[in-house]
């Protein structure tokens, strides 16, 4: 069975951008443009993983991220920014993982990877 | 006599001249007005605490280079604060009521008087061979010629302090402008970087995704792969415009500079081999530790070794040198590449100004910023058509232990 993912992100290029690779990559991929849509997806569906946006208008990913932890502890979130410098602050230490973005997803697919086998052991 | 004599003195005080020329002038007229073979004036060194020789006027003969404090009459007269007259029946000797002075051999009558007003300046000496009578009146002048003589080098140190001060004051507010608009050319990058980096993942990605799928011989192939080309240049000048913007959080830990320059010139050992740049190492032993950030460090040895390395296309050398000097911990960074053009030396540390086809322009930006975030400095030393010296200066790490002082 494919795994699903849900990518959270308010640019729609970059949701698209994820949609395609990611679903070659052999993933489920679902999509929500903010931080509330992604919630209400969660209270429907169970996802195998979350690829979160930090900057977002609206609820940020770092609130999502703790409602997320709090709600469904169990499922991985991969925190997606185009900075270096949130690595260090406070909030983001909850996330599995902190991918700076770039249009070479390589980084992203391969944490994606890890994070999915790590939990199927 | 007396009168005119002071008015004239104040004249040539008051001069426009350099300091060494008035004292010379005062000297001149001195001599001539009192009928003296010799006027000798001494400026006092109080770091080094001696009278030094500044002028001689009339005959030249015997006049000492220097007096200690406590020697000769100079000394003695600068312990008593008053001014000496010496009468002496014998020229020949050196000695004055046990007071030895080889500077007053050969002269009969002699005039000592310290130039001070709150403070003492220096030493007045007048000399005669023949014996001479000094009126009572005249002796009462020297004094007050003294007291005009050290007004005029006190307003001369005063007008020296004053510039050397006014020139640190600028100094300051270059730097200070400097800042200012580093920052503000920070700020406007960071929010450009963000509003670009997002759509610029975009292109990129889906040009990847493009590249992917046409095929290695499709005509378009050259049009997607420059798109990508590209756009990876655009992301990594996004990627040094955070990190110069964005102020990142140092780690800094007690380090010695001599391994991280080591370490940063062992990323260009590839690019040194075959091209006819010869390295030379100069890293001073038993340097002090700084408290840095090695990462950030290592940045801005890179950074200035990548510049002078390409300073050198033909060749030549690359001298890398550490010292202890003061409280700095002193690196530099010296190319053969024939140096900078004056006219842009100002804008090299400035965001985005570049002259390489290829540079951001923030190479020297970046290396700019860490180092004013170590507390430490970055010169330029110029030398054109030979090279450029980069000079990373550093504060020594302070010890824990002279930080804890009285509580």
């Amino acid at each position: 069975m494919k795994e699903k993912i849900l990518v959270v992100d308010d640019e729609e290029g970059i949701r698209l951008l994820y949609k395609e690779e990611l679903t070659d990559e052999g993933l489920d991929v679902h999509l929500a443009a903010s931080g509330e849509e992604a919630l209400a997806k969660l209270e429907k569906n169970k996802f195998d993983l979350i690829v979160l946006d930090i900057k977002m208008p609206g609820m940020d990913g770092i609130e999502v991220l703790r409602r997320v932890k709090e709600k469904w502890k169990n499922i991985p979130v991969i925190l997606s920014t185009a900075y270096h410098h949130y690595k260090q602050e406070f909030g983001t230490w909850a996330s599995d993982a902190y991918v700076v973005k770039s249009s070479d997803l390589k980084e992203l697919k391969t944490t994606i990877k890890d994070i999915l086998n790590t939990g199927r052991k | 006599m007396g009168y005119d004599i002071l008015a004239k003195i104040i004249e040539l005080t008051d001069s426009e001249e350099a300091i060494e020329q008035r004292l010379k002038d005062v000297a001149n007229l001195l001599a001539e007005s009192f009928a003296f073979d010799q006027c000798a004036l001494y400026l006092w060194d109080d770091e080094k605490r001696v009278f030094n020789l500044t002028v001689v006027a009339g005959d030249e003969v015997g006049c000492k280079k220097e007096y200690k404090e406590d020697e000769g009459l100079a000394g003695f007269t600068a312990a008593k604060g008053k001014p000496l007259l010496v009468a002496k029946s014998n020229p020949d000797r050196e000695t004055w009521r046990g007071t030895v002075d080889k500077g007053i051999a050969g002269f009969t009558t002699i005039i000592c008087c310290p130039i001070k007003n709150s403070l003492l300046y220096g030493m007045l000496y007048l000399k005669n061979k023949k014996k001479k009578s000094i009126s009572s009146k005249t002796k009462k002048l020297f004094p007050v010629i003294a007291m005009q003589i050290a007004t005029a080098i006190k307003n001369y140190q005063c007008i020296i302090n004053l510039k050397d001060f006014n020139t640190r004051m600028k100094d300051m507010q270059a730097r200070l402008v400097h800042a200012e608009k580093l920052l503000a050319l920070g700020e406007m990058a960071a929010t450009l970087a963000h509003e670009i980096k997002n759509p610029l993942m975009s292109i990129g990605g889906f040009a990847k995704r493009l590249h992917q799928q046409l095929g290695q011989d499709s005509s378009h192939m050259i049009y997607v792969d420059r798109i990508v080309k590209e756009v990876e240049r655009l992301e990594k000048l996004m990627e040094g415009i955070v990190r110069f913007s964005v102020k990142s959080d140092y780690e800094f830990s007690s380090e010695d500079i001599n391994r991280i320059t080591e370490e940063a010139i062992s990323f260009f050992e590839d690019d040194l081999k075959g091209s006819g740049i010869n390295v030379v190492k100069s890293l001073s032993i038993n340097m002090p530790r700084v408290e840095i950030d090695r990462q950030q460090l290592k940045l801005v040895f890179s950074n200035l070794l990548a510049n002078a390395i390409q300073a050198m296309e033909n060749g030549g050398t690359l001298t890398i040198k550490t010292r202890h000097e003061d409280n700095w911990v002193i690196t530099e960074i010296n190319d053969t590449g024939g140096g900078i053009d004056p006219a842009i030396i100002g804008n090299i540390f400035n965001p985005f100004y570049t002259t390489k086809e290829r540079g951001t322009g923030l190479g020297l930006a970046i290396t700019h910023s860490i180092i004013t975030n170590h507390k430490g400095l970055i010169e330029v030393n110029n030398n054109l058509g030979v090279g450029v010296t980069f000079v990373v200066k550093l504060p020594v790490a302070i010890k824990e232990d002279r930080i804890l002082e009285v509580s």
